[in-house]
């Protein structure tokens, strides 16, 4: 009886030392890598705070309207960009080598998935931030007409366009990544032709009245503007 | 220069007709029931004023499908039975081309100042073409300050209804005078005479594919004329009396158009206002009479109706385009409106406020240019209505003190477009240009004007 315990002890303190002098090495390592890799980051954007201009980028950034999509207040600019671009970059780099550094089945796997899937990822980050761009360009160029022309509801229209636009974004991002294809592109399709069905039924049924009395309204307003049109704005 | 070259029918033309002292030039679109009215204006103009002159009167149109072209080949000065002591020794030649482009009055005059240098015209002038009070005089006074006088730019001065020209008594008039400093006060008046040499620079720009091409024209003109130092007067007509056609249906298009152009010269024009503080007189040639005008309706709950609805749906653009304090006091004059207030009131500072706050936000791109200046349109209706509502039994000259305290107003607002202009940075930046910016380059010419 006590043999036995003490053979399962035995077994158990020499699977530990193994696993200690198996592991601990490569964690150690894995601890220095990610603090060199840490530091290294920080360095970077330090430095690149200080020293990078980047003011082409900062116009494109604020010409393309990129930048008041980021950040509300529109103060982003290239040097916070691209500074916390690369400190992100060396993290991630230095985590991947951290990890390589147990060298075993999964964690091989894991740094060659990732690897594999980041120039994907960079894609579908694109498509989103494109998609994003656009459903607001798209949602304020509706949301102003749609003021401007007195049309009912602006803000539910120029909403319901930002939403399908970046339903669209997400269904192609997903697309990019094999993400759950089968599933967003289901929805999609539910969604756009229950969206038409309805409004075709709304306008048909209920709508066809309302629809008559704008345009009414507005060829009327039409007619009176040309009535009174020896009033210039110029 | 930007590269369009003449049609071939026009380049033909000139060609044939080899010189001409003086350009009349007439841009049209659908207006044949006046332009010949306006032609034979002009005619009967050369002929009294400037019989010793060999003149084109030229008419670029847009692809009219009335009779327009035809009104103006076919307009006869004999039929005005006039009395002319002096024989013309050249007869005025005419021509009437559709210019190609983008349409609008931009594109249509830039053909029209092609032909004019290519016939190494002395003075042009330009007139629109739905005028119902345009007289020969009118020729006269637009022409002889940049023939006998060395002016380069003659800008029209009018009596014009009290609620006639808004844009330009609510936005263009008060802003080009604060930031240039000059009191030109139909800046886009649409009348205007011309030098040689202004002609030649407007050709040599190659921003004529913007919103100039369309109605930035006229202010795109004026500000060149008064940033780049040329001389500059203005000369009385009389009233201003359109055809009932006019092309405003579409005020968000117009209001953009306008108003991009002052945005876009003010980007362009950074160093010459930086440092120009108040106003002054720009000479006024004419005999100054006062005119009956036509009564104009307005429909003042429409407008507020507009602003009401811009209140409730655009705020997410107006946060973005206007200072805070500016957005608050919006949002409580929206409350107001929205809650029926009898009297109204848009005062002019929180206006000017607006207008500046739109002019940085322009600059800063914080909405997209198109999005913002559209958004600007139920706060210009706010202002109109207001104004309306404010000098409903005010006489002309009242009303003109009321748009002279506006303009006022927008000059004293310069610190603070200034300090808005480039966000924080703006006082180094204010510091740096006085050090390297000389005085004002018309300061010199315009003090003889004072």
């Amino acid at each position: 009886m006590i043999n036995t315990l003490r053979e399962i002890l035995e077994a158990a303190v020499d699977r530990l030392h193994h696993q200690v002098t198996t592991y601990l090495p490569s964690t150690l390592a894995a601890v220095i890598l990610l603090l060199v890799s840490y530091v290294l980051a920080a360095a970077a954007r330090w430095f690149l705070y200080r020293v990078f201009k980047g003011m082409t980028i900062d116009k494109f950034l604020r010409q393309s309207g990129v930048a008041f999509l980021l950040d509300r207040s529109g103060r982003l600019r290239a040097t916070r960009l691209v500074a916390e671009t690369v400190y992100w970059a060396i993290l991630i780099g230095g985590f991947l080598i951290a990890v390589s550094a147990f060298d075993t089945d999964l964690t091989n796997q894991m740094v060659q998935g990732f690897v594999f899937l980041l120039p994907k990822l960079f894609v579908a980050g694109l498509i989103l931030l494109g998609g994003a761009w656009l459903s607001q360009y798209l949602g304020r160029s509706l949301l102003v007409w749609a003021v401007n022309e007195n049309l009912p509801s602006p803000r539910r229209l120029a909403a319901g366009l930002r939403i399908i636009i970046m339903f669209v974004a997400v269904v192609v991002a997903a697309d990019q990544l094999s993400f759950a294809r089968n599933v967003f592109l289901a929805a999609f399709i539910i969604l756009v032709g229950g969206a038409v069905l309805a409004i075709s039924l709304a306008v048909g049924i209920a709508g066809s009245q309302s629809l008559r009395r704008l345009i009414e309204e507005k060829r009327e307003q039409r007619e009176s503007e040309g009535e009174r049109s020896l009033w210039t704005h110029l | 220069m930007a590269s369009v070259t003449l049609p071939h029918e026009a380049r033909q033309a000139a060609e044939v007709i080899r010189r001409a002292d003086i350009v009349i030039g007439i841009p049209s679109y659908n207006n044949g029931r006046t332009i010949g009215r306006v032609v034979q204006a002009a005619y009967a103009g050369l002929a009294k004023y400037f019989p010793q002159f060999s003149s084109v009167v030229i008419n670029s149109d847009g692809g009219s499908t009335d009779n327009t072209r035809e009104a103006v080949l076919s307009a006869r000065l004999e039929d005005q039975h006039l009395l002319l002591l002096n024989t013309p020794l050249f007869a005025a030649h005419r021509l009437s081309f559709p210019y190609h482009g983008v349409p609008g009055k931009g594109s249509a005059f830039r053909l029209i100042f092609q032909l004019a240098a290519r016939l190494e015209a002395k003075a042009v002038a330009v007139v629109d073409s739905d005028l119902r009070s345009i007289t020969p005089e009118w020729f006269d006074l637009l022409l002889r300050p940049v023939l006998f006088a060395g002016y380069d730019f003659v800008a029209p001065y009018y009596h014009r209804h009290k609620y006639d020209g808004t844009i330009t008594n609510s936005i263009v008039y008060p802003l080009t005078r604060a930031l240039y400093g000059y009191r030109v006060r139909q800046p886009i008046g649409g009348e205007f005479g011309l030098s040689t040499r202004l002609i030649n620079r407007y050709l040599q720009r190659d921003d004529w594919e913007t919103d100039v091409a369309r109605f930035g024209i006229d202010i795109w003109m004026t500000t060149i004329a008064l940033a780049e130092g040329f001389r500059v007067c203005q000369s009385f007509l009389g009233a201003k009396l359109h055809d009932a056609k006019d092309p405003s249906s579409d005020l968000t298009a117009m209001l953009e158009q306008v108003v991009g152009s002052v945005f876009m010269l003010m980007q362009e024009y950074e160093d010459v206002w930086w440092d120009r503080e108040g106003s002054r007189p720009v000479e006024l040639f004419g005999f100054r009479y006062d005119v009956g005008l036509d009564p104009i309706e307005v429909n003042v709950d429409r407008m507020l109706a507009a602003f009401v609805r811009g209140c409730r749906d655009l705020g997410e653009i107006w946060a973005a385009a206007l200072e805070p304090e500016t957005h608050a006091g919006i949002q409580a004059l929206g409350r107001q409106a929205a809650a029926g207030v009898r009297d109204f009131h848009l005062d002019d500072e929180l206006w000017a406020r607006v207008v500046l706050d739109f002019a940085c936000a322009f600059k800063k791109h914080r909405v997209a240019g198109g999005h913002l200046i559209k958004s600007l349109t139920p706060l210009y209706l706010a202002r109109v209505a207001s104004f309306v509502g404010e000098t409903r039994t005010l006489v002309p000259d009242q009303v003109e003190e009321k748009i002279e305290r506006l303009c006022l107003t927008f000059e004293q607002l310069k610190p603070y477009l200034r300090a808005h202009w480039d966000g924080p940075d703006a006082r180094n930046k204010a510091s740096r240009k006085s050090e390297r910016a000389g005085p004002p380059r018309q300061d010199r010419e315009v003090s003889r004007n004072d």
